[in-house]
């Protein structure tokens, strides 16, 4: 070795200053780069804004924290402005019976399937969420059909939506929230105009089973109005199948306007609140007694027809 | 790490599948521990980190005496627990083999393991074994019906092996079995076929879909394997960390892109490529990223204690320690 300690120390030192040099140039070269491309094209801009909206199905903003079920607090707080509109301007809900005999929560509220997309559960859950500030926002239930449908799966599941079965609806009770269910199920969402705001037969009895063996009430909710926003006048299930879809509906809109036929027309709604249906008188074990649960059951949809009847008695107009 | 005093802590461990993640990582951790107890190897190679610290058998489960040449092995070193890890890290093309391996290789070590009168058998499981479905509700709990995935011969063979085992459950009453379904584990230096999917900077998933993942940590899995054995919890137990995660916010978080492909296209012409690789098509891995399988992990928090790592940490444990990769 010719040069001493010293010397080779010298060297390493340099070594050094010369990486750090290169390091520095590098990070400058780097930082121009980034300004200058502020003014790139604007394609490319374009490009890569298409590129992120589409990788995040449309949801850019959003915090980098769901819960259990799936539901984006930030993603919410946005969509909360578009369920504002729809509740206040595009569909004036009027609401009745959530003050007068609050629904002690949490409860099971139960209500009639009304159209394709499951706008009547998000109204629900956004007036009882206004309505009750102090409780954690009801979850609404959705068809299994719909919860597997690419692009509207993840953003229901955003907002509040989530699979209907019966331990979602356990675990989501347990935890102290909410839950509102369409027990007419697919039945009920498909029926065609004609048979509008007559209920189907509520399933097998799980949510009486639910709400028995989870000791919360049931809440009756008549939706008004929602059934006339999306007319199903017949029911396409040949070109549907090809789909992968139930059923593809015709409404006065659609599919003749393309998309914009998926837009819900601007009926009047009414969100009528029954006073809520007490099990606690039962015994648990009632939950296993398929008897009880039928006429449990049966009892639960008679009371909700009843309340549906007097509804649209009592309504002026359909728009008005 | 597992407290040092464990009452009825058994003085020999077998583990057959030694120089997998889990057998090579477990023996390390149980020769650390003060009175370590004799760790008996059993695979086809010998990791070289335990070359004369443990006693190494070469046994080949594939072979058709392997039951009777285990059993005989275990009588002699007197094991008293054993850990079956033999499983394959990720599915190869050569189906037969893995079907011969995984399901049959397990059937020899549940014979064997009868005729020596082993009275802790811990089963090292996957809840990829639920399957992915649209129909899955949001948790699965342990009780939930195993229905795998139809194209991934992986997950069918352990579906098949984890039957045997509860038939020989129910014969061996006496027997304490413990079935640890881990989700997906992340971590520094656990490697597989999922970690690599999500180590590229271009990570391919399906177009209109964003499921809920949830990962568990190498180093919660590895405690509770640990526990397992030497504390012995009979039982079927989900292992995974807490909190869910939606893949974009996973992809965002690690700062990688997401390829989108529409799933009725990508499987078709990924088909050819996949089977080659994997011996299954697109969909067997695919279908994870598409429909919900997240577990519930209760039962297993109660059991052994609460992981050090939620998903979100296990999945920002393992983006930050490849991020280091490159700079080495």
């Amino acid at each position: 070795m010719e040069s001493g300690e010293n010397g080779h120390d010298d060297a390493d030192l340099d070594d050094v200053r010369r990486a750090l040099a290169a390091l520095r140039d590098e990070v400058h070269a780097r930082l121009a780069g980034r300004a200058a491309s502020g003014a790139a094209p604007a394609w490319e801009d374009l490009f890569e804004r298409a590129r992120r909206s589409l990788s995040t199905l449309g949801m850019v903003e959003r915090s980098g924290e769901v819960d259990e079920f799936g539901m984006d607090e930030v993603v919410l707080q946005r969509a909360s402005r578009v369920f504002d509109f729809l509740m206040d301007t595009w569909w004036r809900v009027e609401t009745t019976g959530l003050d007068t005999n609050a629904p002690p929560l949490p409860s099971l509220f139960v209500a009639n399937a009304s159209g394709l997309l499951p706008w009547d559960g998000i109204m629900i859950a956004h007036a009882v969420a206004r309505a009750r500030r102090d409780a954690q926002r009801p979850r609404f239930l959705v068809a299994d059909w719909l919860m597997t449908l690419p692009f509207v799966q993840p953003r229901l599941a955003r907002v509040g939506g989530v699979r209907a079965c019966r331990e979602n609806a356990e675990r989501l009770l347990r935890s102290g929230r909410s839950v509102i269910s369409f027990p007419e199920g697919v039945k009920g969402s498909t029926k065609s105009f004609r048979e509008r705001y007559r209920l189907k037969r509520f399933g097998r009895g799980g949510a009486v089973r639910t709400a028995l063996h989870m000791g919360v009430p049931l809440v009756p909710v008549a939706v008004i109005g929602a059934e006339e926003t999306q007319p199903v006048l017949f029911r396409m299930t040949s070109v549907a199948r090809l789909a992968g879809l139930p059923f593809v509906p015709v409404t006065p809109t659609f599919p003749w306007l393309g998309p914009l036929g998926l837009l819900p027309l601007p009926a009047r709604w009414h969100l009528r609140f029954g006073a809520p249906l007490d099990l606690g008188a039962l015994d648990p074990a009632a939950a296993d007694d398929e008897l009880v649960i039928a006429r449990l059951t049966e009892d639960l949809r008679e009371r909700l027809q009843a309340m549906l009847h007097e509804g649209l008695r009592e309504r002026e107009g359909i728009f008005a | 790490m597992v407290s040092e005093a464990v009452v009825d802590a058994p003085s020999c461990i077998a583990i057959t599948g030694l120089d997998t993640f889990a057998g090579k990582r477990l023996a390390l951790r149980l020769l650390a521990r003060p009175r370590p107890p004799v760790i008996v190897g059993l695979d086809l190679r010998r990791p070289w980190r335990l070359e004369g610290r443990i006693r190494f058998h070469r046994v080949d489960l594939t072979s058709p005496d392997a039951g009777s040449r285990l059993a005989e092995l275990l009588v002699r070193e007197r094991a008293d627990a054993v850990v079956h890890a033999a499983f394959r890290r990720d599915p190869t093309p050569d189906v037969d083999y893995d079907h011969e391996l995984e399901t049959i290789g397990s059937l020899h070590v549940l014979n064997a393991c009868a005729a020596a009168k082993v009275s802790r058998l811990v089963w090292l499981s996957s809840s990829m074994l639920y399957g992915p479905r649209p129909d899955n509700p949001n948790f699965l709990s342990e009780s939930h019906p195993l229905r795998g995935h139809p194209d991934a011969h992986g997950v069918r063979n352990r579906v098949e092996a984890e039957g045997l085992v509860e038939s020989w459950r129910r014969r061996h009453p006496d027997a304490g079995v413990t079935v640890l379904r881990s989700c997906w584990a992340m971590g520094p230096t656990y490697d597989d076929r999922v970690v690599r999917h999500f180590a590229s900077p271009v990570v391919p998933t399906l177009l209109g879909y964003d499921p809920l993942l949830q990962f568990v940590h190498e180093e919660d899995l590895l405690d509770v394997i640990e526990r397992a054995v030497l504390e012995g919890h009979p039982g079927v137990y989900n292992v995974v960390g807490r909190g869910v995660l939606p893949l974009s916010t996973l992809l965002s978080l690690a700062g990688k892109r997401s390829l989108p492909l529409a799933p009725a296209l990508f499987y078709r012409i990924g088909r050819w490529n996949a089977e080659r690789v994997t011996g299954d098509p697109p969909a067997a891995f695919y279908d994870y990223l598409r429909w919900l399988w997240v577990a519930d992990g209760e039962r297993g928090w109660d059991a052994f204690g609460e992981p050090a790592y939620s998903t979100r940490e296990a999945w920002i444990s393992f983006v930050s320690s490849r991020r280091m990769r490159r700079y080495r």
